[in-house]
């Protein structure tokens, strides 16, 4: 019965299905990340049976380790698996509109703000709202990745690097990657 | 160089080192418009949108920098270029599903591009807040500050009714933005 359902939904039907749910998804999620998940997996294995549970939490988990904007990359994953190339690009597309065109209207509207008086100084009090949820944001990202020296380490360094102003922060990203694939190497050789 | 050539540019390094998403990829976002001009106030207004607009953060900063940059081309520009590594490693990864997400490389990859990111934001963080509240650029400037208490104050409340109570992000932005135009009456 399941399989019927899916091979009754014709190529157009398919693509439509996964613009709405990424459309819809993406327009509903502040930040990103994490929260869209639930309410994909409920509309694309619930709801549509599109794919099984444990293969959409395998790509989710993939887009996560791969760089780039992670719900784009999920949203390909997932567009290709279900309906090839236009899928992917369909899904993609559909991920990143409401976030494109809402982000516009707000920047072209935050230009057009006063830059004195009083309304400059609610935006003082604003842009100081904004260094607490970078704080917010860095201190989730190290209770879930700060967990041995090494880490630690680099966080330390970087923190350091960047207030001082010492090194830019696109070779302390390298510097990163290049400690993690030495790490591995280590993991490697005491495997054997 | 051409305005739009810089910025795919720009956002093609993001992509590609953005590992971790997010968060994780404002320091590189910061650091790469700061070197075409972006101010720090307008990189913390670009936070304060992404809190406010739904969305995933590196499209949101895309189009924000490539509109204050490149107009609403600039703007699509940098936005379809910030998704390019997701076209690129959907389809060629597509098969080895498993391998990747055991990959040892790839998780220590991510580990430590993670912990730098707790680094670099929680520096980008401590940045904005010495130019917002010490009018100063960074910390080896720290003897010429001049302290704003009231902004000072306003983060660590912030950060403090954020973390600890959970309050929404929006509200106390909106909070923030009326306390501070009030304040300007007193």
């Amino acid at each position: 019965m399941e399989q019927q359902e899916k091979t009754q939904l014709s190529y157009w039907q398919k693509n439509w299905i996964l613009f709405k749910i990424y459309f819809v998804t993406s327009l509903f999620t502040f930040t990103g990340g994490i929260a869209m998940l639930s309410a994909l997996k409920r509309e694309i294995c619930d709801k549509h049976r599109l794919m099984a549970d444990e293969e959409f939490y395998n790509y989710a988990a993939i887009s996560q380790t791969l760089p780039g904007v992670i719900a784009v990359t999920n949203a390909s994953f997932i567009g290709k698996k279900v309906n090839g190339t236009s899928g992917m690009f369909i899904a993609a597309f559909a991920a990143i509109l409401p976030a494109f065109v809402f982000m516009l209207i707000a920047t072209v509207l935050y230009q057009l703000l006063p830059k004195e008086g009083p309304i400059y100084y609610g935006l003082s009090a604003i842009r100081a709202i904004s260094a607490a949820f970078i704080f917010s944001a860095a201190l989730t990202i190290a209770k879930l990745n700060l967990k041995n020296i090494y880490n630690i380490l680099i966080a330390f360094i970087c923190f350091i690097a960047i207030i001082f102003g010492l090194l830019d922060a696109i070779w302390l990203i390298i510097i990163a990657i290049v400690v993690g694939i030495l790490l591995s190497f280590k993991q490697k050789r005491g495997e054997q | 160089m051409p305005i739009l050539i810089v910025l795919v540019l720009m956002f093609l390094k993001v992509g590609f080192l953005g590992f971790g998403g997010g968060y994780a990829m404002l320091p590189l976002i910061f650091e790469e418009a700061r070197n075409i001009g972006l101010t720090i106030e307008q990189f913390a207004d670009l936070n304060v949108l992404d809190v406010l607009i739904p969305g995933p953060i590196a499209i949101n900063a895309a189009t924000y920098v490539g509109f204050l940059f490149g107009g609403i081309i600039g703007s699509t520009v940098a936005t379809l270029t910030v998704t390019i590594p997701s076209f690129v490693f959907a389809p060629v990864l597509i098969k080895y599903e498993d391998k990747i997400k055991q990959n040892v490389y790839l998780s220590n990859v991510l580990s430590s591009v993670k912990a730098a990111a707790v680094g670099l934001i929680a520096g980008i963080g401590v940045l904005i807040l010495v130019h917002n509240a010490l009018e100063i650029d960074n910390l080896r400037q720290i003897f010429s500050a001049k302290i704003n208490w009231f902004l000072l104050a306003v983060t660590f409340i912030g950060w403090f009714l954020h973390d600890k109570y959970k309050i929404n992000p929006i509200i106390l932005t909106i909070f923030a933005g009326i306390v501070g135009y009030l304040f300007h009456y007193i």
